[in-house]
């Protein structure tokens, strides 16, 4: 663990942001403007992209792939497609 | 995965619906285009489908199939050379008249309906950001901040060393501060 009174690493700044700071070092952040203000934009940041949505491919999908795939059989032959 | 190797479909399906949005998703954040993404995805699971009796269990799965449609993606994208197009304009332009001619206009009244969901979808800030990220950059900080990934699992996946991940996505989180920042100002 990094001494109490040194910055934030750039590891532990995402901690943070994460929510996954341990106490001694969220102790610093609480008293340290510079950390707080790399934190907070850091954060910022990586809450914009935890929040972008998933897509989805269109319906149908697992049936186009299935049709190009060969399933092998569980006696280790290739079942034809 | 010890049923879809041993071969049954039902496992092979599971599989697809597993994965298929995270898969797609890193896709067409790579590639910016619906129908390309949907290609490549295909592609990547008919490619780990039918090696399947490759796979190494002592690796993750998602780590192979991630590498799997993480490669696809940046063979493209060399092949096609779309990382250098930027939605703000050619990286060569050097006025504001330039930067309009050369920029790819979002929301034009040709759009096609499938161009349209892709504006829709892509079309904000924080897409466009990550948009003119390197590829490897992009990838590396969609695998760890959309996938929630480790940076460990990032490095097998991707297969780089864990130093060079964590370089790559904290100069992608610098860069996609400093454009956001600039956009709000």
């Amino acid at each position: 663990m990094n001494h109490p009174e040194m910055h934030l690493t750039t590891d532990e700044l995402e901690l943070w942001a994460l929510g996954l700071l341990g106490a001694q070092r969220a102790i610093h952040l609480a008293d340290c403007s510079l950390c707080r203000e790399i934190a907070q934009r850091e954060r910022k940041v990586i809450l914009e992209l935890v929040q972008l949505p998933h897509y989805g491919p269109a319906a149908g999908f697992a049936d186009r792939v299935m049709a190009k795939v060969k399933v092998p059989t569980p006696s280790g032959d290739w079942e034809g497609r | 995965m010890a049923w879809a190797k041993q071969g049954h479909e039902a496992a092979f399906r599971e599989l697809v619906r597993r994965y298929e949005r995270p898969i797609f998703s890193l896709l067409y954040r790579m590639v910016r285009d619906r129908a390309l993404a949907e290609d490549l995805a295909q592609e990547t699971f008919i490619k780990v489908l039918n090696g399947i009796k490759s796979y190494r269990p002592e690796f993750k799965f998602s780590s192979w199939i991630f590498k799997i449609a993480n490669n696809a993606a940046i063979d493209h994208l060399r092949k096609k050379h779309l990382d250098t197009l930027s939605l703000d304009g050619s990286p060569s332009a050097e006025t504001p008249e330039q930067m309009r001619a050369t920029s790819l206009q979002l929301g034009d009244l040709g759009e096609s309906p499938l161009q349209q969901v892709e504006s829709r979808e892509l079309g904000t800030a924080i897409e466009k950001a990550i948009s003119k990220l390197r590829p490897e950059y992009r990838s590396c900080i969609l695998l760890r901040h959309v996938e929630g990934y480790s940076y460990e699992e990032i490095a097998e996946s991707l297969e780089l060393p864990l130093g060079t991940v964590k370089t790559y996505i904290h100069r992608a989180r610098n860069e996609l501060r400093v454009y956001l920042e600039d956009r709000r100002e």
